[in-house]
């Protein structure tokens, strides 16, 4: 056979009109509670998405408990006054529905799907397990033990690994987020049902709860269904919880978390910079996006498409906590896994992108691109009742007005190159990052010291 | 509309609708409209997979389903991810034993770039094939190795269940990622003959579904693919089939540093498209799937002597599906403990069956999932090219649903009477080992 068989070719096609399409803006609300509703309609989207805020967050643990967060929201599912366990977790079932609950910095967040035509029933079910979770003895027993159990399987695992090295490394010990956020073996012992409850007690109440409900709404009375469910928990005022201030050491270091004969080097490379109230976070967004977004970031040309040291390596930002007054942080990072003989080279190759970018800057057609992608996938990215109630959680959850991602969207469109070069290469500068590295120290340490990244110090277990 | 068979919304079918038409080089297209969000999702289905790959070049269709991305005539190295992605659109590929699919999810009226992109590289990719890229992709291919399979606890055991399940020598035995030394063996010339073979429009299924105008948009469809020539190189894949039953227990032991024991087994379960494939479906589900499983209760809960502990199916057309069962220890526990409990459960569920209670969970569990997949366009459009390339019908994908809900409790228990016994299956014992002996293994299988 040839290569002769051809076919007719045709110039790349323009496109179309564009329709209009918008963040949906929510309806807000509040019940007699005082829990805060907000709500969705989204034509035929028959899975509904509710997702649910609690203001209780991992700051809030007792010393010496951490990850009793963690187990209050796993036992969320594990019973309430009207059914054990077993019966709580077939009733969900029976409504197809799935629970899930965790706790993170900003506070413990319970996501519910279901389809709209069991959505009274599943409401049903996590109103009450928000209002009266059994919290029996037995079932926190088995959790903490579960979650005893949990912990050899993440620390095995390079990539979580390495997130719990660079949270040490970034945040005075004195900082809850210098911790696991479930808990470390010591402290998920300490956890008893009556801490669970007593935490539960302190923090869990309507109004200090916001209630998001996104899908196929049509057919549906929420008001009425929201009466019967949610509307029936009770509870106090809720108090005013100051967020205190983040700081982190981000001298430029490198940490080698010992994984002798590892095939690759697991990378994350990471300082805090500003949350999404600062003016910077859309330009942020959109240099990150150049770094590190995609196959054809400027990480990726090269680790990957060039010199194949890499399946891909992502810089990204994940807000830790918001507050309305600025005092917020994120985490901005660059993460990927390399194979272990390259792993100097990559370093290396990686520090260089980062100080082109730092010297030349973003080129117009880059910054175009990005801004065409980060904003063109919208209607793509929230085509589900569930990708639209997260964004809609996470804004209430960072104290951001209902309607930020709708003007991030105008924001994302307005900025310019400049600005983009300059909230990047400030989030990445390449002295100021600290490098965690899960792999083969024996093979890795030496060519990783010749790069003069920063201090090597090397970690076991 | 030209050639389509207008068809009208069948009951189950949730009021979605697909018509079905072919072009004269074979191409199979299926559109299905969907105006709710201004958004249209493209996929192409590809007939071959990891089981047409031959002895010494496992890997390959994956392999070969990167270079795919590495440009064409008109579309110059990157180009397809920088086009796609700058016109504000999403895309991927990905390879499984049966198919490879390459799908892109675009805003509505970029869908012209999307099928223009597509129909470039099916039709000349081999005119921008390179050395270069070639060896590049390996590389990256042999990252996407290490990083997903190699340098993860427990991660080859989805590899090795795979090779006790099937044969050797049978197509199913080893899976999509293929061997460290196949991928460094593969030349240039295996890519370029295995494009030749399987990259035809005639061993393809195009579908567009959501936002489109099905006449302009099938009008397209023909401007771009229309001239490419079909050619059928291709062999029929080497029969998959096997007996119900293994016959006998298949059992590996592994010993590695892994954080802790754990039991996983591959049980023989009918060829998907069958009933008795979804009867089996909604017995795993029953038996291990969620928080009010059978094994769940009976294991995490009860017993407290798994820290998890469910099945999962990985259904397959072309050879037995699996049944999927994976339980990591709590504690000290150890493994025969698991397996007696396992298996008096199973023996229990395949002399009872289901109760109704646990019917009505399992078929609104599999109703949930079959609603999510079919939420997004992209979902859909990939569902209808599964059943146009695996059943010959894509008609079925909008009904799938219904046939589970059609499932009666007797037919669940004969399946798990049938097929979910000891001497069905193939078992993966994981003990775990120190490093430090890891490395006295190590040394040993040097000194051989």
């Amino acid at each position: 056979m040839t290569e002769a068989a051809t076919m007719e070719f045709h110039p790349q096609p323009q496109a179309g009109t564009a329709k209009p399409w918008a963040f949906p803006a929510p309806e807000r609300g509040a019940l007699p509670n005082g829990l805060t509703v907000l709500r969705c309609d989204r034509p035929g989207q028959q899975l509904v998405a509710v997702e649910v805020h609690l203001d209780a967050p991992l700051d809030a643990e007792p010393q010496g408990l951490d990850g009793v967060a963690t187990i209050m929201a796993r036992a969320f599912n594990e019973g309430t006054d009207k059914h054990s366990a077993e019966e709580f977790a077939a009733e969900l079932d029976r409504c197809g529905a799935t629970l899930d609950a965790h706790a993170d910095h900003a506070g413990v967040r319970v996501s519910l799907e279901v389809p709209v035509s069991r959505l009274p029933k599943a409401l049903g079910l996590l109103a009450d397990a928000l209002r009266a979770p059994a919290f029996a003895d037995s079932e926190v027993e088995r959790l903490v033990r579960n979650r005893l159990d949990e912990i050899p399987h993440e620390s095995a695992n390079p990539a979580r690994r390495a997130a719990k090295e660079l949270s040490r490394q970034l945040f005075p010990a004195s900082s809850r987020m210098s911790r696991p956020r479930q808990g470390t073996e010591e402290t998920v012992k300490a956890i008893d049902s009556a801490a669970v409850r007593a935490f539960y007690e302190k923090h869990i109440r309507p109004a200090a709860a916001t209630a998001v409900v996104v899908g196929d709404l049509s057919g549906t009375d929420l008001d009425a269904v929201l009466a019967d469910t949610l509307g029936a928990w009770t509870g106090g005022a809720a108090e005013p919880r100051p967020v205190p201030a983040v700081t982190a050491d981000d001298r430029g270091r490198v940490v080698i978390v010992d994984r002798p004969g590892a095939v690759q080097t697991q990378l994350l490379i990471g300082r805090v910079g500003p949350d999404r109230h600062d003016r910077v976070w859309a330009a942020q967004v959109l240099g990150t996006y150049c770094l590190g977004g995609t196959l054809t970031s400027r990480l990726d040309r090269v680790l990957r498409e060039e010199k194949g040291y890499t399946y891909g390596v992502r810089a990204f930002s994940q807000v830790l906590r918001s507050s309305a007054d600025g005092t917020g942080a994120a985490m901005l990072a660059i993460s990927g896994s390399v194979d272990t003989p390259n792993t100097g080279p990559a370093l290396e190759d990686l520090w260089k992108v980062l100080r082109t970018l730092a010297a030349e800057g973003l080129t117009d057609p880059e910054r175009d691109v990005a801004v065409q992608n980060l904003v063109g996938v919208a209607p793509l990215k929230f085509e589900t009742a569930v990708a639209v109630a997260g964004t809609l959680a996470d804004q209430v959850e960072q104290n951001l007005p209902d309607d930020f991602q709708a003007r991030l969207y105008r924001q994302l469109a307005e900025t310019g190159t400049v600005e983009a070069t300059a909230a990047v290469v400030n989030a990445f500068p390449d002295d100021r990052l600290v490098t965690v590295l899960v792999g083969d120290a024996a093979q890795i340490e030496e060519p990783v010291k010749a790069l003069g990244i920063g201090e090597v110090s090397v970690v076991t277990g | 509309m030209p050639m389509g068979h207008t068809a009208t919304a069948e009951t189950g079918s949730g009021g979605l609708t697909a018509t079905e038409h072919r072009l004269s080089n074979g191409l199979r297209v299926v559109l299905s409209e969907d105006h709710l969000t201004p958004v249209a999702a493209v996929c192409l289905w590809y007939d071959v997979g990891s089981r047409h790959e031959v002895k010494g070049r496992t890997g390959l269709a994956h392999l070969f389903e990167h270079l795919m991305f590495q440009g064409s005539q008109q579309v110059h190295g990157n180009g397809h991810f920088e086009l796609v992605q700058g016109a504000g659109g999403s895309l991927n590929g990905t390879t499984s034993f049966e198919r490879t699919n390459y799908f892109e999810t675009m805003p509505a009226h970029q869908l012209e770039l999307a099928l223009w992109l597509e129909a470039d590289r099916m039709g000349s990719l081999l005119s921008a094939l390179d050395e270069e890229s070639m060896e590049n992709q390996r590389d990256v291919v042999k990252n996407e190795r290490r990083q997903r399979y190699d340098n993860v606890p427990y991660g080859t055991a989805f590899e090795k269940l795979t090779a006790l399940s099937y044969p050797e020598g049978h197509p199913y035995h080893h899976t999509p990622i293929g061997s460290m030394a196949d991928l460094d063996a593969a030349t240039l010339e295996d890519a370029r003959h295995f494009f030749r073979t399987y990259y035809a429009p005639n061993n393809a299924v195009l579908s567009v579904v959501g936002d489109i105008d099905p006449e302009q948009t099938f009008a397209w469809v023909e401007k771009y693919f229309g001239s490419i020539p079909s050619h059928d190189g291709k062999q029929p894949p080497r029969d998959g089939s096997l007996p119900e039953r293994i016959g006998k227990e298949l059992r590996e032991v592994v010993e590695e540093e892994v954080p802790a024991r754990a039991l996983m087994a591959a049980y023989r379960l009918p060829e998907d498209g069958t009933r008795a494939c979804d009867a089996a479906d909604l017995a795993l589900t029953v038996l291990g799937s969620g928080e009010s499983s059978r094994l769940y209760n009976r294991l995490v809960r009860r017993d407290r002597t798994a820290v998890t502990a469910g099945f999962g199916l990985l259904r397959l057309a072309g050879a037995p599906s699996l049944g999927w069962l994976d339980v990591k220890t709590s504690g000290e526990v150890e493994v025969p403990v698991i397996e007696a409990a396992v298996d008096e459960e199973l023996a229990r569920f395949a002399a009872e069956g289901p109760t109704p209670e646990e019917m009505e969970r399992a078929q609104a569990q599999l109703e949930r999932e079959w609603l999510d997949r079919l939420g997004t366009v992209a979902g859909r459009a990939d569902e209808l090219c599964r059943f146009a390339v695996l059943f010959g019908d894509p008609q079925l994908a909008l009904t799938a649903v219904q046939r589970v809900l059609d499932i009666t409790a007797d037919e669940v228990r004969e399946v798990a009477e049938a097929r979910l016994r000891p001497d069905n299956r193939a078992v993966l014992v994981y003990e775990p080992v120190t490093p430090e002996d890891a490395d006295d293994e190590a040394s040993e299988e040097a000194a051989k």
